[in-house]
């Protein structure tokens, strides 16, 4: 008896052997560097692969940032906890001021917007976009068919009355939607800001007025009550976001727009989705 | 003629996948793309054939020893050997894909190493073993074996590529559609029982 | 060839409208328009870079007098169709839903005309001078692409052309513009057609398609077509005959290769309009500022043909037509098919306005587009051989990618499929989203 046993544990101990050595000899023959610190990074890395750091993916970020080409802050995903881990794991500085927030910059809901004409197509706002100019009669503001929150990989993003709405608690900056919207209505914002001008079209104040009721119409009132933090462009007021100090809610109040279109996004959000037949004008 | 059976029958009649049902992890898990899907076959006929020859090799000249006059039966060893050899394959392979092409062992990712427990390998050296094969009949039932899963995984590739295109029910989308496919095609393959 | 012993020339594939709409104002003559208290002269009028203005607000201008001057080699000159005074740059509805910018004139009622320039004879003359001509005198395809005319008749050297074929299918549905022209003024529409043969350097290839519902216009054009060495082919009432691939298909055989132009196929193809307008620019020395307009349409009170200014807008050539019996549901400039439905009346007739047309509100309907049954009859109808159904299915997906692999970028829009599919889906702007997609893409590498 014990002999079958010694004979077993022979035979499996010499084939094991035998196979042990055949793999040494291709690990060596056929031996690849690699970077453990790269996988290191991709492992502490979102792996939600949304590219909004410009990268193709979580995978190449991360030899991005141990080569050194890019911070680790820069990955719009990760919080600040994920990116110090990644930053002690290298040893490198972590880089800050990256984080963004999306933000719909348009408020014309379906109760605000004149529809010009009637749109009997694809129900994708790219396609839409494509026909006499799109079915809204503001050829700058959201066209509401959801391109944005259809590539949205966070789900951030909901339709509201024919208007995209980000939930910017949700969001995480990646400007997917950016790249999505026909338009260029969607712009990527500091995280701290909480005051957008909720209008993209740069046409003249009647030409606005006569499409849009909560439009900017360039009336200066914003930028005259807080200059360093409003700007008016053509007739398109717009937020300073890189002045050092953001306008706030007190802001809003101070400057009371004619129109709405400046609104804390808290108010924007309260509007749209609260109270559907809500107009400034009523 | 004997051969021609043999691969008729390990293609077609007696499929790995579609009715013998083994293998269908990594039949579900990389056949999102037919490029994938290629690779992948590519390096399942490769392990499949190399298993084969082995381990048919081994079973037939080391699982039954003769030594000083007395017999030693091992074939209570047979599945713990086979892993061993089946594992050593994958591992090799492993390697030298890494270096050779980086972009197919990127695509395959974790169902490389998971060739190991692809219990169709397994199942190609088991069956060997079972029915007596010798070395060379069993060397080519592992690569007809090997091409019925890759000609399952590539129909299967395809099917599911012309299914990315369509809108089910979300509730159906991804996983679902693909079992239910995979079924129908298994009953496609139906057709061909009794072919030999 | 023995023309009564073979059918009549077509090409594969396409569609045959049920209803063609062409009874309306076929047989009616083409009238001249009254002059109108304003006119707005739409700038970008052709492919390409739109002319530079050289007049100021508040000059006085004379009528064929030049208002803006081409500004390089694909763009052509825009001359003032009335004489009047220059009031400004405006910005009006464009055909294609974006505002436009355009020169308004306010006729003085003195129709003050510049002196003609001099006529040339074409038989004799220089290439290189008719084809200044027509670059002076503002030719664009009158067609619907309106590609600056001497561009198009100025291939490349290494290019062969051996023929030349004038489009005067008009398969579009309502639209008889062409038509009447044929009718009307023949010997126009064969002088061009001969005036281009000779700038091409072209013999005896030069062809004119007809469709076989112009019947009485083929036998026009025969009478007098042997004095200038045209040829009149009769074609198959077939949509999209008129579409410059099908066309070259239909009359020499050949096929233009994939992704590439009628002069890969030896070809060059031009509207009769534009040979018409050729004839006037080199014969009787005049620019071109009016072209015939169909207006028509079922709700139109007296569905016609108009010649009109440049400029006029929709809604005083709706008025001409007798205004319209009940609230129209939809207008469209051009034909039902590939024509663009507009937002505004006020959009001015351009060079390149074949039709004005206005449906019912019951035939403007809003269609449910349904899930594809895989019919495949977009397949079998769409000239260019492409699969209209799988190009819709990438699309939808967002797989560009594929939608490439499917040639999407050959399709021209001509609505065959979107016409023949029972599920009423939306198959023309699916492929018109997936060319635009893949040129944004295209462009940013």
């Amino acid at each position: 008896m014990s002999t079958i046993v010694l004979v077993s544990v022979i035979v499996m101990g010499s084939l094991g052997l035998l196979l042990g050595l055949v793999i040494g000899f291709f690990a060596k023959i056929f031996k690849v560097e690699t970077d453990s610190r790269v996988d290191l990074v991709a492992e502490l890395l979102p792996g939600a692969n949304c590219g909004g750091c410009g990268k193709a993916g979580c995978a190449d970020f991360a030899k991005s940032v141990v080569s050194g080409e890019n911070p680790p802050g820069k990955c719009p995903v990760s919080s600040a906890e994920q990116i110090n881990a990644i930053a002690m794991a290298l040893g490198i500085d972590a880089g800050g001021g990256f984080k963004k927030r999306a933000v719909v910059r348009c408020g014309g809901d379906i109760h605000q917007v004149a529809r010009k004409i009637n749109y009997n197509g694809v129900l994708d706002c790219a396609s839409a976009s494509l026909i006499a100019g799109g079915p809204k009669g503001c050829r700058y503001g959201c066209i509401g068919m959801g391109s944005c929150a259809a590539v949205c990989p966070f789900g951030a993003i909901e339709l509201v009355n024919n208007l995209a709405l980000v939930h910017p608690e949700i969001c995480v900056g990646c400007g997917k939607c950016v790249s999505a919207c026909p338009r260029g209505v969607i712009q990527l914002v500091p995280i701290e800001s909480t005051v957008h001008v909720y209008c993209n079209s740069p046409e003249k104040g009647p030409e606005k007025r006569k499409n849009c009721k909560v439009s900017c119409l360039g009336c200066r009132k914003c930028e005259k009550t807080a200059p360093e933090k409003f700007k008016v462009e053509g007739f398109l007021a717009h937020v300073q976001y890189d002045a050092p100090v953001l306008p706030t809610e007190e802001d809003v109040e101070a400057v009371k727009c004619p129109t709405g279109a400046l609104l804390t996004a808290a108010r924007h959000k309260e509007i749209e989705t609260n109270d559907p037949e809500f107009s400034v004008n009523e | 003629m004997k051969y021609i059976e043999l691969a008729v029958g390990a293609i077609l009649v007696y499929n790995f996948v579609l009715s013998r049902f083994l293998g269908i992890c990594p039949f579900l898990g990389v056949s999102k793309r037919i490029s994938t899907a290629l690779g992948m076959s590519g390096a399942v006929i490769t392990v499949m054939t190399l298993a084969s020859a082995i381990t048919s090799a081994i079973s037939r000249y080391l699982l039954v020893l003769k030594f000083e006059g007395k017999v030693y039966d091992l074939r209570f060893l047979q599945v713990l050997l086979f892993i061993l050899v089946i594992a050593a394959l994958v591992q090799i392979i492993e390697i030298s894909l890494q270096k050779l092409s980086p972009k197919l062992y990127q695509a395959l990712g974790i169902y490389l190493p998971l060739i190991t427990t692809n219990c169709a390998v397994l199942g190609a050296a088991t069956i060997n073993a079972n029915v007596g094969r010798s070395v060379l009949d069993a060397t080519l039932f592992g690569c007809f074996s090997g091409i019925g899963f890759a000609l399952a995984l590539v129909l299967f590739a395809s099917l599911r590529e012309r299914l990315d295109l369509a809108a089910p029910p979300r509730a159906c989308a991804g996983i679902p559609l693909a079992l239910v496919t995979a079924g129908i095609l298994a009953m496609a393959f139906i057709g061909f029982s009794g072919l030999c | 060839m023995n023309k009564s012993s073979r059918s009549v020339m077509t090409f594969k594939n396409g569609i045959h409208p049920v209803y063609h709409g062409k009874e309306l104002s076929e047989s009616a003559e083409t009238r001249v328009a009254p002059l109108l208290a304003r006119y707005t002269v739409p700038l970008a009028q052709n492919a390409g870079k739109p002319p530079e203005v050289v007049v100021n607000p508040g000059d006085h201008v004379k009528k064929y007098q030049l208002i803006a001057k081409a500004s390089g080699f694909v763009s052509a000159n825009l001359h003032s169709p009335v004489s009047g005074t220059v009031k400004g740059l405006v910005d009006v509805p464009g055909p294609m839903g974006v505002p436009a910018k355009a020169l308004e004139i306010v006729p003085d009622g003195l129709n003050e005309e510049m002196e003609p320039l001099p006529a040339i004879d074409w038989r004799t003359a220089e290439p290189k001078a008719l084809l200044d001509r027509i670059a002076e005198c503002g030719l664009v395809g009158m067609g619907g692409a309106s590609f600056p005319t001497h561009v198009k008749l100025s291939p490349p050297p290494e290019k062969e052309i051996d023929t030349l074929i004038l489009n005067g299918a008009e398969c579009e549905p309502y639209l008889t513009a062409d038509h009447r022209l044929m009718l009307e003024d023949p010997e126009s529409v064969l002088a061009g057609a001969a005036v281009m043969g000779r700038i091409l350097g072209i013999g005896d290839r030069v062809f004119i398609g007809v469709e076989m519902n112009k019947i009485d216009a083929i036998h026009r054009l025969n009478e007098k077509a042997e004095a200038y060495g045209v040829n009149i082919i009769p074609l198959k009432v077939q949509y999209p005959q008129g579409s410059e691939k099908q066309l070259i298909n239909a009359i020499t055989g050949r096929e233009v290769p994939a992704g590439g132009l009628p002069m890969d196929a030896k070809c060059v193809v031009q509207n009769t309009g534009t040979a018409a307008a050729v004839a006037d620019a080199v014969l009787r020395g005049r620019p071109l500022v009016e072209r015939i307009v169909t207006v028509t349409g079922s709700v139109v009170k007296n569905p016609g043909n108009w010649k009109l200014l440049i400029g006029t807008p929709v809604i005083e050539a709706i008025k001409l037509a007798g205004g319209v019996t009940e609230e129209p549901g939809k207008l469209i400039l051009g034909g039902p098919m590939m024509g663009f439905a507009q937002k505004s009346f006020e959009v001015p007739v351009s060079k390149n306005t074949s039709g004005i047309l206005l449906l019912a509100q019951d035939q403007a309907v809003n269609y449910v587009s349904g899930n594809c049954i895989r019919c495949g009859r977009c397949v079998q109808g769409c000239p260019m051989h492409l699969m209209p159904c799988a190009i819709a299915a990438a699309v939808e997906s967002y797989r560009f990618d594929l939608a490439k692999k499917h040639h999407v970028m050959d399709c021209l829009e001509c609505g065959a499929c979107a016409y023949v599919c029972p599920a009423k889906r939306p198959l023309v702007q699916h492929n018109r989203r997936a060319k635009a997609e893949i040129r944004r893409l295209t462009a940013k590498k």
